[in-house]
């Protein structure tokens, strides 16, 4: 039998459940040691503040203490999900997410497998820290770039003029719709590198008989990607997927706030957007409150649904 | 997973020849498309970054009037005079690092020993302890009750915030946790028994196993924990001495921004192109502050590549 | 292992080098934090020579800013004098959330500044007994303007203002405020001309233009407009000037009551000339897509002919050109209205900058309280006010008969940020009460104000162009400001965080910052329906909610403000 360290994990032992009992408790009492006081840690950190969520259901003044806030119920939610915005911001918030997380995902999946195919250790590893760079730039700076890419005299302009794909300059910040496609390419730029860096260690996983049995049988490196590389990662790609989906509605503030105008604002503003200008802004906690609560149960909610789902599919799941 | 587990039989003549020729022109083809598109991936991210380099090296002056591209225009180092005069920096640099290190360690060491204790099936209370887990990535209490928390608990003003709140992470421990699943039971069966209990087990045979995972995460908690000034804004701030790096390059960037609506300040009168010459500009500040922030963590890289080679798999709970 | 035993080794060191760090760290700050004492604010050991008491006051500064050095010359001389230093904390992110765990935790330094937020939560003490008793020079100071400082809420004074004192109607060289700027060049190459109307701006603009396809290269641009994040009076403002009104923010006040401009017809009228301008090829097609810093970039060009804008926002830009040698390419504002007989009211007597300056928190000791008071009175003085604001006799200023001029090295050193962390206490001095005017020897007090020191600061190209039109310095371009309304300015009305008020200023922005663009890059012919559309959104709101709370603050001040 094969002892190699990396094992395929196909053979497993058939799920135990256990009763608790004071037997058991003192029989794992070093899983116990090792793992509740750092839950308890986390319960401290995390959980415990928690109890700041009923600022939602005030109108927090920070002066005052906890006793002396006034309570006005459902009010700020109703603030939120009755403003004529609400939905278009929710739509905005939804739509950039779901195009970067597709966008992300294929592109860094992709570059990962492009990359693993470099054969000269140098070259890849050059590559693979260069790509990463514009991780490490603010939005700042990066959305400093892109608008002046997208000028008139900017230079995604001057090369589709060039290639006599377009007569005049397109005013890519002026109209709506391109808002979208220019925040995930946006994100795509500057995160790609950064995400491909997952793929890649779990590709240096996969065992190299598999590649070896795929060359005798004949295939081309375009079948070997499709059927060894790309299967010995789904694992990693459906974990981070599920993860993913429950941070669909962080789209983020920054790009959108740096590159919108008021050209495009209906196309731009995010929920974080909407929260920052009604409710830090106006020393308004409450709101920020609310809406932080509103996307955490719709976050756990698709989380959960993922979850399940993936399940159902006889795939990985987290939970 | 890829199935495997037996050596495939030997593939006919035919196909052998068949792959032989075709083997001899897809390579080519495939490497030279491959190297191109790297090329042109090296060229899209390379730019910004050089670019920022560029900038940070120019006469803020004249940066405003745009054009930068590749080579200063007015080569000068008073950004980076500027960056260094209030020496302020010089300590936060030291801060920054003890707190990156504590960081990645203790990070390391806590979750990857909670990581292990969860990917034990017969642990009773795995299910629980990993769902409270995975909720923390899905919410956020707010910043108000955050701080009364610190406050509680005598973190303000003390080094020990810069570590102590962010001590686990449970995207970090999914990964861990899963990687760990990959190692074969197997060595974990015959040292349960010798006689080891689970803590010897972590420490003599899983965490060694684990350096390439441990690599990945040390980079993501390294990055993390130097990039990060938000917490020195709300919980430190008072302290000059305890200021980290970033936050005393993001005071910098903002006095720049401020500086000019002091009209006394702006005021053209009296200047002489010379003066004018050693002003720095928002621009120009945040470009070198930048490449200052980066260029430590950009170095750690390189020495974290090494263990990618070896491997790394994230997979999940497979029943 | 041999392996593991050197990672086990390296390990452990790198958590000994941490840890040490860490310690030295920790420790310095607590040796530190014992010898100063924080907010007691008791004697250090250190002895002064003058047997004065040290003591250090901590402040909190509400805007970014960066650390004096440790031998600042001029703290220096302030703590030799009176004992006092400080420590300062600047802000860095954004001020909402900071002042937020602040309030909550109620974790105050000695002195912050002013902040509407900090009066709302009980943050300040009241500072009129303090004053009375401890600060007769501050008193003095104030002594006009007692009333205008009281909290319309209590009554109290919270704060003491830093700007709008002023014994003498001095004005500066530089012109910082609202205008509508115009390149030098464009009325040199038309004579000369006075401009007095928006429409003769506009032809001189299309002329030249027309003669001038291109400058330098690059693309003319006729008229520039910003709206940027914050930046927004570029797009917003001009009607309220045009018609004559100073800058009262987002509303004209006329006979005493206050009411928005943005969906008034004289307004349309503004955003009508600009849609034809756009149709005649004079707006930047870009201009409400850009950023700040494109916008920076264009003017500093000289490719932008003219723009509404206050100055001290490109500056910047400006300096860039006078660098480039290109002063003909720098701009001279220009006070327009909409018909002659108008007349411009751009340039205003400075009011007084309530709700800004510092105020003392309910957290400093009655000691220190007394003692920061007595401080203030001490550095208002004339002698100490000098120094805060000129320099050292010598070192940064000369006086020759008596009258107080810099040298060109010492004009070059004020523009450099780095020399001034050194050398100057702005720090303190931007937020700290301060003599605007003149001195008792007739010197002004602001170096930019300094008749003298005007005129050495002109360069050739500028001399010249004033000469034509008969002026001393560009402020000559602007009518001389009227006496203020009792309750000016509108803008500095607070409109109560969470109020209606406040929600509906920031829909009310939003929808113009979505609607003017718009209206005015349409097509002429569709400008109308534009128009109409954004001004029933208008209506929609609750625009009544705003302009009562404005009313209601400006009546409050017209009855208590002239009572004196």
């Amino acid at each position: 039998m094969e002892e190699t360290l990396v094992k395929d994990s196909a053979v497993r032992k058939p799920k135990k459940n256990k009763k608790i009992t004071w037997a058991v408790l003192k029989e794992q009492r070093q899983l116990i040691y090792m793992s509740v006081p750092l839950t308890a840690y986390i319960i401290l950190f995390a959980y415990v503040p928690i109890w700041g969520w009923t600022m939602a259901f005030q109108d927090y003044k920070p002066a005052r203490s906890f006793s002396e806030q006034k309570w006005v119920g459902f009010k700020h939610f109703e603030f939120l999900f009755k403003d004529d915005n609400f939905l278009q911001v929710l739509r905005n918030t939804l739509a950039m997410s779901v195009i970067n997380m597709i966008l992300g995902f294929a592109t860094a999946i992709i570059l990962a497998l492009l990359l693993n195919e470099i054969r000269k250790v140098f070259w890849k590893r050059t590559v693979q820290t260069i790509s990463y760079l514009p991780h490490f730039l603010s939005w700042i700076i990066v959305t400093g770039i892109v608008a002046t890419s997208l000028a008139s005299d900017g230079i995604i302009n001057d090369i589709l003029m060039k290639l006599h794909l377009i007569e005049e300059p397109i005013q890519w910040l002026s109209e709506g719709k391109y808002f979208w496609g220019i925040v995930g390419a946006s994100h795509v730029w500057k995160e790609v590198g950064w995400n491909t860096i997952i793929y890649l260690a779990a590709m240096a996983s996969i065992d190299p008989s598999l590649y070896e049995a795929a060359d005798i049988d004949g295939a081309s490196r375009y079948r070997k990607m499709f059927h060894v590389t790309l299967p010995g990662i789904k694992p990693t790609i459906i974990i981070l997927m599920i993860m993913q989906v429950g941070h669909i509605l962080e789209a983020g503030f920054e790009v959108q706030y740096l590159l919108g105008n008021g050209l495009v604002v209906d196309w731009s503003q995010t929920i974080d957007i909407f929260v920052l200008k009604y409710g830090l802004a106006q020393g308004n906690y409450s709101l920020a409150t609310a809406a932080g609560i509103f996307k955490t149960v719709v976050s756990v909610t698709l989380l959960l649904i993922a979850n399940g789902i993936s399940k159902r599919l006889g795939e990985e799941r987290l939970l | 997973m890829a199935n495997h587990t037996t050596r495939p039989g030997p593939a006919t003549a035919a196909a052998a020849t068949k792959s032989v020729r075709r083997n001899k022109i897809e390579p080519i083809l495939f490497n030279t498309f491959n190297t191109l598109f790297m090329m042109g991936l090296v060229v899209v991210t390379l730019y910004p970054f050089l670019n920022t380099i560029v900038v940070s090296l120019n006469a803020g002056n004249d940066t405003i009037r745009g054009g930068i591209y590749l080579w200063p225009r007015e080569f000068t180092w008073q950004n980076y005079k500027a960056l260094f005069a209030s020496g302020t920096i010089y300590d936060a640099f030291w801060i920054s690092v003890a707190r990156t290190v504590l960081s990645t360690l203790l990070n390391l060491g806590l979750t990857t020993m909670l990581a292990y204790t969860l990917s034990r099936r017969e642990y009773v209370f795995r299910k629980p302890i990993t769902l409270i887990f995975i909720l923390t990535m899905y919410f956020n209490a707010g910043l108000i009750p955050g701080y009364f928390l610190m406050k509680d608990l005598h973190l303000l003003n003390s080094f020990w915030v810069y570590v102590i709140p962010s001590m686990i992470s449970a995207f970090n421990m999914i990964v861990i946790r899963t990687y760990i699943g990959t190692i074969s039971e197997s060595l974990v069966e015959s040292a349960r028994i010798d006689g080891a209990g689970d803590f010897k087990i972590f420490i003599r045979i899983i965490f060694p196993l684990c350096k390439p995972v441990l690599a990945t995460i040390a980079l993501f908690v390294a990055v993390g924990a130097w990039n990060s000034w938000f917490d020195a804004f709300i919980y430190t701030s008072s302290r000059q001495e305890l200021s980290t790096l970033q936050y005393e390059l993001m005071k910098l960037l903002s006095s720049s921004m401020n500086a000019n609506s002091n009209p006394a300040v702006a005021a053209g009168a009296g200047m002489t192109q010379d003066s004018a010459v050693n002003m720095v500009t928002p621009i120009s500040i945040r470009a070198a502050a930048t490449v200052v922030a980066s260029v430590p963590i950009l170095l750690v890289y390189p020495f974290m590549q090494k263990y990618f080679v070896v491997g790394l798999n994230v997979g999940s709970v497979k029943e | 292992m041999g392996g593991k035993k050197k990672s086990v080794f390296r390990f452990s060191m790198l958590l000994l080098l941490s840890l040490g760090l860490v310690l030295s760290a920790c420790s310095g700050g607590n040796i530190k934090e014992a010898a100063k004492n924080g907010n007691n604010g008791q004697a250090t050991e250190e002895n002064t020579t003058n047997g004065v008491e040290p003591f250090e006051i901590s402040v909190f500064i509400g805007e970014a800013g960066q650390q004096p050095t440790p031998d600042n010359k001029i703290y220096k001389l302030i703590k030799e004098e009176t004992g006092a230093s400080f420590k300062f904390e600047f802000l860095a992110g954004d001020i909402d959330q900071k002042l937020g765990v602040m309030i909550a935790g109620g974790d105050y330094p000695d002195v912050m500044t002013a902040n509407q937020k900090l009066t709302a939560a009980g943050a300040f003490i009241p500072l009129e007994d303090l004053i009375e008793e401890h600060a007769p020079n501050l008193k003095k100071h104030y002594e006009k303007y007692w009333n205008m400082m009281k909290d319309p809420n209590d009554g109290h004074i919270y704060n003491l203002p830093n700007y709008g004192v002023t014994n003498a109607d001095v004005s500066s060289s530089w012109y910082s405020g609202p205008a509508f700027w115009i390149q030098k060049d464009v009325l040199a190459e038309a004579g000369y001309p006075e401009v007095k109307t928006l429409d003769q701006y506009f032809d001189l603009i299309k002329q030249y233009k027309e003669k001038h396809p291109t400058i330098d290269g690059t693309p003319t641009i006729g008229f520039e407009i910003l709206n940027y994040d914050w930046r927004n009076w570029g797009l917003f403002n001009a009607p309220q000037h045009l018609i004559g009104h100073p800058n009262d923010g987002g509303v004209v006040v006329k006979d005493g009551k206050a009411e928005i401009f943005a969906d008034k017809d004289y307004a349309k009228r503004y955003y009508q000339k600009l849609n034809e301008m756009n149709a005649l090829g004079i707006i930047d097609k870009e201009a409400f897509t850009q950023n700040y810093d494109q916008y920076m970039a264009k003017i500093s060009s000289g490719a932008v002919l003219g723009m509404f804008d206050q100055h001290w926002n490109f500056q910047d830009a400006e300096n860039a050109l006078i660098t480039q040698k290109k002063d003909n390419r720098t701009y001279v504002g220009l006070p327009l209205v909409f018909d002659e007989g108008i007349k411009d009211h751009y340039k205003d007597r400075p009011a007084l900058n309530l709700n800004n300056g510092f105020g003392i928190t309910v957290n400093a000791s009655e000691e220190q309280q007394v003692r920061i008071i007595k401080l203030l009175d001490t550095l208002i003085q004339e002698d100490w006010q000098k120094i805060l604001s000129w320099g050292i006799e010598g070192e940064d200023y000369i006086v020759e008969n008596g009258r107080f001029m810099k040298t060109q090295e010492q004009r070059d050193v004020f523009t450099d940020a780095t020399w001034k962390l050194a050398n100057k206490a702005d720090a303190f001095f931007k937020h700290g009460p301060k003599t605007e005017g003149l001195f008792s020897d007739g010197n002004a007090t602001d170096a930019a104000a300094q008749p003298e020191e005007m005129a050495a600061a002109l360069r050739e190209y500028d001399k010249n162009f004033l000469a034509q039109y008969g002026f001393n310095t560009y402020v000559d371009f602007f009518s001389p400001a009227p006496e203020n309304d009792i309750a000016y300015p509108a803008w500095s009305v607070d409109l109560v965080d969470g109020s209606e008020a406040k929600m509906v200023n920031t829909k009310q922005n939003e929808l113009s910052t979505k609607y003017l663009p718009k209206a005015i890059l349409a097509k002429p012919e569709e400008f109308d329906s534009v128009w109409d559309e954004y001004v029933n959104e208008i209506r929609k709101l609750n625009i009544k909610a705003y302009e009562d709370r404005i009313n209601e603050v400006l009546q409050w001040r017209k009855d208590t403000w002239s009572v004196k």
